[in-house]
């Protein structure tokens, strides 16, 4: 697998940081996620492929088991606010100074520097602050709550594909640095073309009259007979001639007038839609290079045969829920949603994980006795 | 800076594949696109531009895909945006381009992948993104979902891409051998999604479209209209956060402090009908600082002036459009990545002869080259307009 070899150390927390673990898990990496003890389940929904340690951070000992992962670790993501690890004496000076050579991650809202970078948040603050929020609108409305942009796409993956960089950077150099990952930034980021076609036409309307934000009928969604969706995206011209054709609407005055009336056309649209079923419709427009599309459900996705044929999805053998499979697919190292173990629960692999680093037998009773770390074992005679 | 020494080869093409080539520019690759010579369009469609170069070649003429494939021997990465096969037709495929140069890494961004039966076909965004499973969840009850663009191609395309192909970089390493990169933007949308998929057995999360937590069902994570007509963010789920939202908005004591998980519809009102009372400015000042995960929707040319993007400088000003645009993220301590607005974005052509000249023409036969219309350089195409 492509990231074969890669020591990774997670500190456990919120979203951000077990998607980055879970993407690095899914190459290949080694994974190990540090869990506090004192809670009965893990929260992390992403933790396939990686092992978990549960250790008391607030105890010396404890910090010096981390310190000593560190210290063999290429990557530790860091889900904090700013300054949190720095006062258990793990931050980047105290672990960077053993381990030159780490890349330190840290996934925050709004950075590690600047006036706000200490105040809580989610997802939908960040995206509020990038200025991609406000593009999701409909006219005079508020903004969709749309969840994934910051914390995935401008966390996680934006987090992922930086320390990647360092790696990168880090054969040449022989060091490691601080992979700042702000949600804001990485989010405004990805946002970027939004940012640089401001001058263009179709841009520069007020939210939600835009070409691509739901103000034309021809990228948009719509609602059919049996109150399921589909996505039109017919922008060029040679598309939506094939769009026209199979919604019938040749000759008509949505057919001669693509750039105008749109408020009208939309109506237009909406109502033909509403005459037949999702299935019907797809079965109209597939092949045809109409670029009309049903908008699947979660559970659907999986089932739609360009999706089953490439395998997108795989059925968790333990939730039986289906879930993506890594992207993109590289060709002679591909990546591989793990499966074939259910996600590990909190301090499941401590054990081992300790007796790796150097601990033995007695040591590792002495931590547990002392609840500096937690074993899984112990903590299923306490449920 | 990060990616220096990185030869990347960028064919033109929309949007998500210009995109992760700005990626590698951005932090430091080499990046040379390869535009379209006699394209019906004069200038470049490409907004992404910045810190590439440009060569304009005819790739229809077996002179033209030569120069190609001398570029793509020396490279380490190849940007395919075409649909499948395209490439292929020229001799400029994975199998021609990779036996001269077994390094190469070959990333290919489409919308449905590489293989299957519908990767032929056209579509957009918003069409990858509807097959993602991940379309369905941003609508209100009983609408039709939002057109969010930007989750397929950018963030499941692009950045995904980028990502792709610096983990075969990094395995390149080990083996000293290239490979495929297939990025469907339907797969990248879903994976970026993933929590999307694995979090449906938890309460909030299983109810009908726009009545959950997260998609606006619920009034703790949600947006609102302000006095002055703009917009306020809400993600105040965690108890401590929910009281000071609660405290901000003078609701103590009210029912919506005391049921934040029911009545969901009823406080929306009550909320919305507070917001509504105070202008965006007032409430931003009111809740910053108190952990309350209220914050201004700001516009995009707003965003560049919040004082904690102004202060990290998170966008800067382009010089030739005057528009503000983001830096690049995340922020690598001590070899960061910069946008280059130094020089203006690239025209079709604008470095074909000095990039001739490095793969080894000489000036007679770039020229004799420029006269055959097999390559275009940006003076001339000057003298057109």
């Amino acid at each position: 697998m492509a990231l074969k070899g890669l020591r990774v150390i997670e500190i456990a927390g919120l979203a951000p940081v077990p998607f980055c673990g879970m993407l690095f898990a899914d190459f290949g990496a080694t994974v190990i996620r540090v869990d506090k003890t004192r809670n009965l389940l893990t929260t992390d929904k992403l933790g396939r492929g990686k092992q978990s340690i549960a250790v008391n951070m607030k105890h010396p000992e404890g910090r010096l088991i981390v310190q000593k992962l560190a210290s063999k670790a290429d990557v530790l993501l860091d889900p904090f606010r700013p300054g949190v690890l720095e006062k258990l004496k793990l931050g980047p000076a105290d672990l960077m100074t053993d381990n030159p050579r780490l890349i330190y991650g840290r996934i925050s809202g709004f950075g590690q520097t600047g006036p706000i970078s200490l105040d809580a948040g989610h997802d939908i603050n960040y995206l509020s602050l990038s200025g991609v929020l406000s593009r999701f609108g409909k006219k005079d409305e508020p903004p969709f709550p749309v969840n994934l942009i910051a914390d995935f796409a401008g966390g996680g993956l934006a987090c992922a594909f930086g320390i990647l960089m360092a790696l990168f950077e880090r054969q040449t150099s022989g060091k490691g640095q601080v992979v700042d990952s702000s949600m804001t930034e990485g989010a405004a980021y990805v946002g970027s073309f939004f940012f640089k076609t401001r001058e263009l036409p179709f841009f520069n309307n007020p939210t939600g009259e835009n070409l691509l934000d739901g103000g034309s009928h021809f990228y948009n969604t719509y609602k059919t007979k049996d109150g399921k969706y589909m996505a039109v995206g017919a922008i060029e011209r040679q598309f939506y001639e094939k769009f026209i054709q199979g919604m019938g609407l040749e000759g008509t005055e949505v057919h001669e007038n693509q750039f105008s009336d749109w408020v009208q056309h939309k109506e237009t649209v909406g109502n033909r839609f509403l005459t037949k079923t999702q299935k019907e419709w797809t079965e109209i427009f597939e092949g045809t290079d109409a670029c009309v599309t049903p908008i699947l459900e979660l559970d659907e996705a999986p089932y739609h045969h360009q999706n089953a044929n490439r395998q997108s999805f795989s059925q968790n053998p333990y939730t039986e829920y289906w879930e993506p499979e890594p992207a993109p697919k590289l060709s002679r190292t591909p990546g591989k949603a793990n499966l074939s173990r259910p996600d590990p629960e909190i301090g499941e692999n401590t054990v081992e994980i300790l007796s790796a680093i150097g601990y033995n037998g007695a040591a590792i009773k002495d931590l547990i006795e002392k609840e500096i770390v937690e074993a899984t074992a112990l903590r299923k005679i306490l449920i």
